[in-house]
């Protein structure tokens, strides 16, 4: 047995120890080479026989996934070397059927950023080649160069193209609101809840109709964005319609309904306060939440802690709720002035 | 007769040695080739794009925390210091009976608030919520003990945002570490539904947190060490092959994302384990592919933090033999799992894998101490022989250890190239300095799995000098 056992060791032995040694010297060596390069990091020209190499290498088609990043990695050498090829390798590239691949290709369009750029951008948006959120962060960092090839989009007869365009608009204030007010009738909610959120930041009463509209979507999530959008463009006149959202069954528009009104500060209160016998529940402890985070509980708990309408507040808080505020109370100095007035 | 037994059963562990170092040689390769794709895909991502950018999906990221008053604020404001478009931090603090809630409202001014969340995780009692003024995107929920998972669940009531991150409260993060982990998510969120990252370990994360990438030391003490090179093949050896082979196996609870409708889907993080992670990962796994769904659970190798190692060797076996019990209550309880078609690479590797490098290694190593040990002394086994084998079995190690260097510093660049040095000259002791104190964990912790012990047997902080 002994013999059969140290043969074994003798072999694993045999292995490793050269395996270690050999490993120690390249971690070691490879880092030493690594800092080397990275204090001198300057690229150096592209020689054309190098260049002749790297557009073959981005041209052919890779099997293993090796390959497939030593691709990439041409394509990104050839752009920082501004090589004319360049421009027909992304075309060629950003069809790849291999989304890792077209990834690439998208974010070194994004690193070019020229009007050609821009365009492959768009036609890869279209026809869905790569990743269209990838796509969409690309143009967008590219703002505001795009902008008015963006508005062509609204019109497409997808409507995922539609959804995209109607959400990159949003950096580009006054651009297609007539367009985008039309999309808010849109058959795909999708397209809907897009143009909400980005007439969010626009203003007019064309708009604030179209908006106000949305609050009774069908569709969830439309209502979401409706209610953010509401809350931001219409003001406190929307303050009624939000508190209704309170009672939505959806916990995403009664957060997004509480989220509006709570931007809308102490001037939400009034609505806030008429909620507060409502027969839902859900609407009672939402409009209680409220009044507490625009300070309206802090407020009346330090100027008149055995307010009626405290009680009714906290009534509709319940017990932690009160125990929250009384804790808030003791530590206060002052009633807000601002909460005072409203 | 004697003779032939010992003989008999050196043989039989000297088999099971092999067998299990040959499946870590070939996770090795396995894990160079996805070590080397996620590299050359991190160099073609634009951090920089995927931080500003709105289309990055929002994530909340729970913490929670049971006695933690040395290293919560730490903590906190490593996450809140994250370069990620939006992101909430849900701090919980699971019933301490230390000072880390104290710690919290006076780090980050915090004040009681209701917040009507959802219950869709049963939970123990919410005692109150706090906010603060400083840190709009930061609550904390404060609530009666119930263990890890009971917090996390709470956590995830309170979470707004369909991907969730939950991470341990003595862990230190990099300010990248949320894009990291979702850089992959973001390629295809229908079909990745979990991932995890890279984590390193340290007596004082903040202290090592602090000093730039490239510059970033590893502690002195071998004893820290050794379990940071352990730390190292864990991730790099092991998780990130089965990362390339299908069946991620532990999605660690240091640094977990989830889709949010996923953890809804299984029912949330269970209270009936020891720990949650490797169990939550085996749950996952379970549902998909019973149910024939398309989906992939990652590890990165990415580093996203560094978290509080044990200093002592107490403190050490506590950890070990509470993540050997896990392991094993897992891996019985999914035992329908092994061996089954149905359950793809999970089934037919990954939990076999488990049962034999984990589950079984107390076994056979506690019946090669004893056997060799015998089989020396009554003259059966040449002793000269015996140190040979530990030699060869000691620098397999090390170069299984110093691959994971490799591996980890090809994909960081992190650590200084004096401390590399100093590690690779480490490994080879690894089998005779460190690996008596797992060794011992494990059958501990095997011990108590038999018994059913499911405490948690939470090991005592260090003690931390500022950074």
């Amino acid at each position: 047995m002994d013999d059969l056992v140290l043969r074994i060791a003798l072999v694993v032995l045999a292995i490793s120890v050269p395996a270690w040694a050999l490993l120690s010297v390249v971690v070691v060596a490879g880092r030493l080479r690594y800092e080397r390069r990275h204090r001198d990091p300057i690229e150096r020209p592209l020689r054309a026989r190098e260049a002749e190499r790297l557009v073959r290498r981005v041209a052919g088609q890779p099997r293993t996934e090796w390959g497939r990043w030593r691709r990439v990695t041409a394509l990104q050498r050839l752009e920082r070397a501004h090589h004319p090829a360049v421009p027909r390798l992304l075309r060629r590239v950003l069809h790849d059927p291999d989304p890792k691949i077209a990834a690439a290709a998208i974010r070194t369009l994004g690193d070019v950023g020229d009007d050609w750029a821009i365009d492959l951008l768009l036609d890869a948006l279209r026809d869905g080649e790569g990743s269209r959120s990838r796509i969409a962060a690309e143009l967008e960092r590219l703002v505001p160069a795009p902008g008015p090839k963006l508005v062509a989009l609204l019109r497409d007869n997808n409507s995922t193209v539609r959804f995209w365009g109607a959400t990159l608009l949003r950096p580009y204030p006054d651009t297609a609101d007539a367009t985008l007010i039309e999309l808010t009738w849109d058959s795909d909610p999708n397209v809907r809840a897009a143009a909400v959120e980005t007439l969010g930041t626009r203003h007019g009463s064309n708009v604030e109709t179209a908006l106000s509209a949305r609050l009774d979507d069908s569709e969830w999530f439309v209502r979401v964005h409706a209610a953010r959008a509401v809350g931001h463009v219409v003001g406190v006149e929307a303050a009624p319609s939000l508190t209704r959202l309170l009672s939505d069954q959806r916990w995403w528009v009664r957060t997004a309904a509480k989220d509006a009104l709570r931007g809308m500060g102490a001037d939400a209160v009034p609505s806030l306060l008429a909620t507060l016998t409502h027969e839902d529940l859900f609407a009672r402890n939402g409009a209680a939440e409220v009044l507490q985070d625009v300070g309206f509980v802090d407020f009346l708990a330090l100027d008149n802690p055995r307010s009626p309408l405290l009680e009714r507040i906290y009534e509709a808080g319940g017990e932690r709720f009160r125990q929250a505020a009384e804790t808030r109370a003791t530590s206060a100095d002052e009633p807000a002035e601002g909460v005072r007035a409203a | 007769m004697i003779e032939t037994f010992l003989g008999v059963t050196v043989l039989v562990c000297l088999g099971y040695l092999l067998l299990t170092n040959l499946s870590y040689v070939a996770l090795v390769v396995v894990a160079f080739v996805e070590n080397g794709v996620r590299r050359h895909e991190e160099a073609s991502q634009d951090f920089d794009v995927l931080g500003e950018s709105r289309f990055t999906i929002p994530v909340s990221v729970v913490v929670a925390a049971y006695n933690e008053e040395t290293a919560i604020v730490s903590t906190v404001e490593s996450l809140l210091d994250l370069d990620y478009p939006e992101f909430e931090v849900i701090a919980v603090n699971d019933g301490s009976s230390d000072g880390t809630l104290a710690r919290l409202v006076e780090a980050f001014e915090l004040e009681p608030y209701e917040v009507f969340a959802r219950h869709v995780f049963p939970t123990e009692n919410v005692r109150a919520i706090y906010r603060g003024r400083t840190h709009p995107n930061l609550v904390v929920v404060d609530k009666e003990n119930g263990g890890k998972s009971d917090a996390l669940n709470a956590g995830l009531n309170v979470a707004r945002f369909r991907y969730v991150c939950g991470v341990d409260a003595d862990t230190v993060f990099d300010r990248q570490a949320l894009l990291k982990g979702m850089r992959r998510v973001v390629e295809d969120p229908a079909r990745i539904v979990g991932v995890t990252s890279h984590l390193t370990i340290a007596e004082n994360p903040e202290r090592v947190m602090s000093a730039p990438a490239g510059r970033r030391p590893i502690d002195r003490r071998p004893f820290m060490a050794y379990q940071h090179l352990d730390y190292l093949r864990a991730f790099f050896n092991n998780r990130l092959a089965w990362s390339r082979l299908g069946f991620m196996l532990c999605a660690v609870g240091a640094f977990q994302i989830w889709r949010r409708d996923v953890l809804e889907e299984v029912g949330g993080y269970a209270r009936t384990f020891t720990c949650e992670d490797i169990e939550l990962t085996f749950r996952v796994h379970e549902k998909f592919l019973r149910e024939g769904r398309d989906y992939e659970i990652h590890c990165l190798p990415d580093n996203v933090g560094t978290t509080e190692g044990p200093d002592t060797v107490r403190k050490l076996v506590s950890q070990r033999e509470r993540w050997q019990r896990v392991i094993n209550e897992t891996v019985w309880h999914y035992r329908r799992m092994w061996f089954r078609k149905r359950y793809g690479s999970v089934g037919l590797i990954g939990a076999p894998f488990y049962l034999l490098t984990e589950v079984l290694a107390p076994v056979f190593e506690v019946l090669a101490i004893v056997t060799l040990g015998v089989a020396v002394v009554v003259g059966v086994f040449d002793p000269a022989v015996f140190v040979v084998m530990l030699v060869a079995i000691a620098f397999l190690t090390g170069a299984l250890t110093a691959c994971a260097i490799l591996l980890d510093d090809l994909q960081s660049r992190t650590y200084r190239v004096r401390d590399l040095a100093r590690m690779l000259v480490l490994a080879p002791l690894d089998l005779v300095l460190y690996r008596p104190v797992i060794v011992w964990a494990r059958l501990l912790g095997s011990w108590r799995f038999l018994r059913g012990d499911k405490g948690w047997h939470k090991f005592e902080r260090n003690v931390r000098a500022p950074a």
